[in-house]
């Protein structure tokens, strides 16, 4: 513990006045600390790299595209030229422009439908574990359901009710279909925090269930929501591809998933047009590696065994 | 004859560069063949981390930072890790606290020796069932228990099986650390007393880790007293009873005392007359409920749990106990564990409802209680729990886990309720308090954590405290600073006391009256002083003789 003062919070200066104490840690540096655990474990250093190039391409997309996304009327199925670095469609929009705009609609999913389904996780998975008796059992029921409904046909039956609803449609049926899993893990994590005794002390300090769970609970399974996110993020943007690629989306929308639908549409590979297939279906492993990548160093903020570098 | 151990100015650190932690700083000592040496210190003296060191099992962050560790003339610490597995056999065992914990539940105990004798050879393929049988007779145990699962063993002979697989190498050395720590007080004498004798049958050499002097002295012939990583003395255990040369030697030993004495002595309590509770009528100003005081009503209460599986009988917790607790007054229920005792918190606690009986607190009828009523109740039963290290939230400060059952339990809000907070940490005795209040739980000591459980239990100033061995996880000696705290909440306050322990002298020294529980029955009730003094139940009489004490007998 470093004897470094905290900032100047009003509380914390009238308490820490007399101290030769080690003060207690402010937010800012516990998250600071958090983020230099990550940030130390090789593997994640890579996926915080690779995502992080992603996001600044989504974000600056308009100042790095050289066209728009669906400008089209250049040379159709063109090869890769200095105009066009990764050749043309079948439709004549340019490859590479196509390829940063779409890197839009992908973080854009996987983030939204990530956080949607971790929050619902959060939910369900909570408070399911904390109820006993009845209760827990309809829970049990219905999560036991999403889990054994095989995942892709749910989402192309979903998918296909709710025909043309767009990028909302396809967050919609991801979180549907994503969420249980999480519950699962995060009701078996309450489970053994509610035995403790710090939560028996909590019921002893006459505290509302509401807040036991999520005031005295959550706070300890942090790291696991998180690392339950990224994984959920992961699985989003690999089911949004999965589904544009299968032409269940709004395939007028520009992003990888519609791209390799077109390319498939067009036979890019017949044509000897690989960079159409490759260059998204590249895109989508890399951002989706990033992720697992990141759980890596997230797993070594609750479990100090798992972080590298210090084995013998 | 050359020392088997030889160690010479070892020093362990945790982490390095200027951050680093010194855990053992430049001890040497010699260990002679067939010696039972002891080694005790409180928790963070450094003994464990020594431990692992000599076993050649220090993990980083620990780090060997100098000096040698010579058995046999062989530096351990040079070891490759292939070669630290050769030296296993005939070399250093070592029989962990956790030992009970290392077996591998989905294998019998067949099976773990299979495991040792395949590894390095040294038994005949033929020979392994016979060699298997024998090592767990030693530990006394029958053959039978090598077709078993770990899970189908108590405790205490799990960790006897683990002796004998330290046992099945054949070492020269055998390290203990807290061998008996875990094990409950009854069993934990009778692992002792084997380990003693295969000691002396067997003629290995054995280091004892441990934070109770009572049990080193017991059973080694030599102690060392280790105190923030260094050595503090050295001698045969008659001399450390008789002539401690060190001031942290006298003050360990100054917390033994025996149960049964006439007087009772222990740092805190020197002088100390136990009064009758009305003799001091409360004098804090903020009690205001004083006249309705309740008492607690325990009638022929019995809790049966249901059989754990299929074909078993199912488990009577409790059997047909009755009493009641006066206002003003402390009570000690004593028991082995799986006496009920704990059991019987929960009944009052309304955390378990009783199969039959009832459970009253004045008019309140503990035993129907529902969950959203359970504040009612709350407000004046509150319970201090055994393990501080678990009873306080690691992510709240100090602050809020006081100012939760304030605002819950009296109204009062913001700067009075903040006021209240620091006047608890001030009857606990953390002050500054403001500077306490800041803190979150991993910046206090365990004493200092047990405080705060202790406070917010009064935080909704309760009638009724119920201590569930309130001082098993602490240091010796910070136990007095605790219990002395406990009764002087019950002088001072009023608060009538519950204490649940396994330990008599703490029970002798905070109590007024005692109920020993034996298989959830009531075997012995009365006067603390009286029944500790005359058992005449031989239950009592058992646990009484399982508390180590140096001074009673004759030390080896």
């Amino acid at each position: 513990m470093s004897t470094q003062s905290i900032p100047p919070s009003t509380r914390a200066v009238r308490a820490i006045e007399q101290a030769s104490i080690a003060p207690a840690p402010s937010p800012l540096k516990v998250v600071l600390r958090v983020a230099s655990t990550v940030w130390s474990n090789g593997k994640a250093r890579i996926g915080i790299i690779i995502l992080g190039l992603f996001i600044l391409i989504a974000v600056f997309a308009p100042l790095i595209a050289p066209y728009g996304a669906r400008q089209n009327g250049f040379d159709r199925s063109a090869d890769a030229s200095a105009a066009h670095w990764l050749g043309t469609t079948a439709a004549g929009e340019d490859v590479l422009s196509q390829l940063i705009w779409g890197s839009q609609i992908s973080i854009f999913v996987g983030l939204v439908a990530g956080l949607l389904s971790t929050v619902i996780a959060v939910l369900v998975g909570l408070s399911w574990g904390y109820v006993r008796g009845f209760g827990a059992d309809v829970i049990n029921f219905i999560v036991n359901l999403f889990l054994v409904i095989p995942g892709l046909p749910l989402m192309i039956v979903i998918a296909a009710y709710l025909s043309g609803g767009g990028i909302g449609m396809i967050i919609v049926v991801v979180v549907i279909t994503g969420w249980a899993w999480g519950a699962r893990v995060l009701r078996s994590q309450t489970q053994s925090l509610r035995s403790r005794d710090f939560v028996t002390a909590a019921v002893f300090s006459g505290e509302r269930p509401f807040r036991i769970v999520f005031r005295e609970i959550l706070p300890n399974m942090t790291s696991l929501i998180v690392g339950n996110f990224f994984g959920a993020a992961t699985a989003a943007i690999l089911a949004e591809a999965g589904l544009e690629y299968l032409g269940l989306g709004d395939t007028t929308v520009v992003s990888w998933g519609t791209m390799l639908f077109w390319a498939q549409n067009s036979n890019a590979l017949l044509t000897g047009q690989w960079a159409l297939l490759f260059a998204p279906g590249l895109c989508i492993a890399l951002l989706a590696t990033s992720l697992t990548l990141i759980n890596f160093g997230v797993d070594g903020i609750s479990n100090p065994r798992l972080r590298e570098g210090k084995q013998r | 004859m050359t020392a088997l151990l030889e160690i010479t100015d070892l020093s362990v650190d945790y982490g390095e560069g200027t951050g680093s932690t010194h855990a053992v700083n430049h001890v040497s000592f010699t260990l002679e063949h067939g010696e039972f040496v002891g080694l005790v210190g409180e928790s963070g003296s450094g003994k464990s981390t020594f431990g692992f060191a000599v076993t050649g099992l220090s993990k980083p962050p620990a780090r060997i930072a100098g000096g040698s560790i010579l058995l046999d003339g062989v530096d351990i610490a040079s070891l490759s890790t292939g070669e630290l597995r050769e030296q296993r056999h005939g070399g250093v065992a070592m029989v962990l606290q956790s030992g009970m914990n290392a077996l591998n539940p989905v294998r019998s105990i067949r099976n773990h020796f299979v495991d040792i004798f395949r590894a390095h050879g040294h038994v005949e393929r033929g020979d392994w069932g016979s060699r298997a049988a024998e090592l767990v007779g030693k530990v006394e145990l029958p053959a039978s228990v090598l077709d078993r699962y770990p899970g189908e063993l108590s405790g205490g002979m799990r960790q006897r099986v683990s002796i004998a697989l330290a046992l099945s190498l054949e070492p020269k050395l055998m390290v203990f650390d807290e061998p008996t720590t875990a094990l409950d007080v009854l069993v934990q004498h009778a692992v002792m007393d084997t380990i003693i004798e295969l000691q002396k049958k067997e003629n290995f050499t054995a280091l004892l880790i441990s934070h109770d002097l009572g049990i080193v002295l017991e059973s080694a012939q030599r102690v060392l007293v280790m105190h923030e990583g260094e050595i503090v003395e050295d001698a045969p255990s008659r001399q450390i009873l008789e002539r401690p040369g060190d001031d942290y030697t006298k003050m360990l030993l100054s917390h033994y005392a025996d149960p049964r004495a006439e007087v009772v002595e222990l740092p805190g309590f020197e002088g100390r007359h136990r009064a009758p509770a009305d003799a001091h009528p409360p004098t804090v100003s903020s009690r205001t409920r004083r006249k309705d005081q309740k008492a607690i009503v325990v009638d022929h209460v019995s809790k049966v749990y249901p059989a754990p599986r299929r074909g078993e009988s199912q488990v009577t917790a409790v059997d047909d106990v009755s009493f009641t607790l006066e206002p003003g007054q402390s009570l000690a229920l004593v028991g082995a564990s799986g006496s009920g005792k704990s059991t019987l918190a929960k009944l009052i606690t309304a955390v378990e409802k009783p199969s039959s009986g009832s459970v009253r607190f004045g008019d309140l009828d503990v035993g129907s209680l529902r969950r959203g009523q359970f504040r009612r109740l709350h407000r004046d039963v509150q319970m201090v729990f055994q393990d501080p290290y678990a009873a306080l939230n690691p992510l709240h400060t100090v602050e809020y886990t006081l100012t939760r059952p304030v605002v819950n339990f009296t109204g009062l809000k913001g700067l009075d309720a903040r006021r209240r907070v620091l006047e608890l940490l001030d009857t606990v005795g953390l002050s500054p308090v403001e500077e306490f209040a800041a803190k979150l739980p991993h910046q206090l000591s365990g004493g200092q954590r047990q405080r705060v459980v202790i406070a917010r239990a009064l935080a909704s100033d309760p009638q009724v405290i119920i201590a569930d061995e309130p001082v098993s996880m602490l240091d010796v000696s910070l136990r007095a600073g605790v219990l002395a705290l406990l009764e002087d909440l019950r002088e001072q306050w009023g608060v009538s006391l519950l204490y649940i322990t396994h330990d008599l002298l703490s029970a002798r020294v905070v109590t007024d009256n005692i109920m020993v529980l034996n298989g959830g029955r009531v075997v012995e009730r009365g006067n603390t002083a009286e029944v500790l003094r005359n058992p005449t139940d031989e239950y009592t009489i058992r646990l009484l003789d399982a508390i180590p004490n140096p001074g009673r007998q004759d030390v080896a």
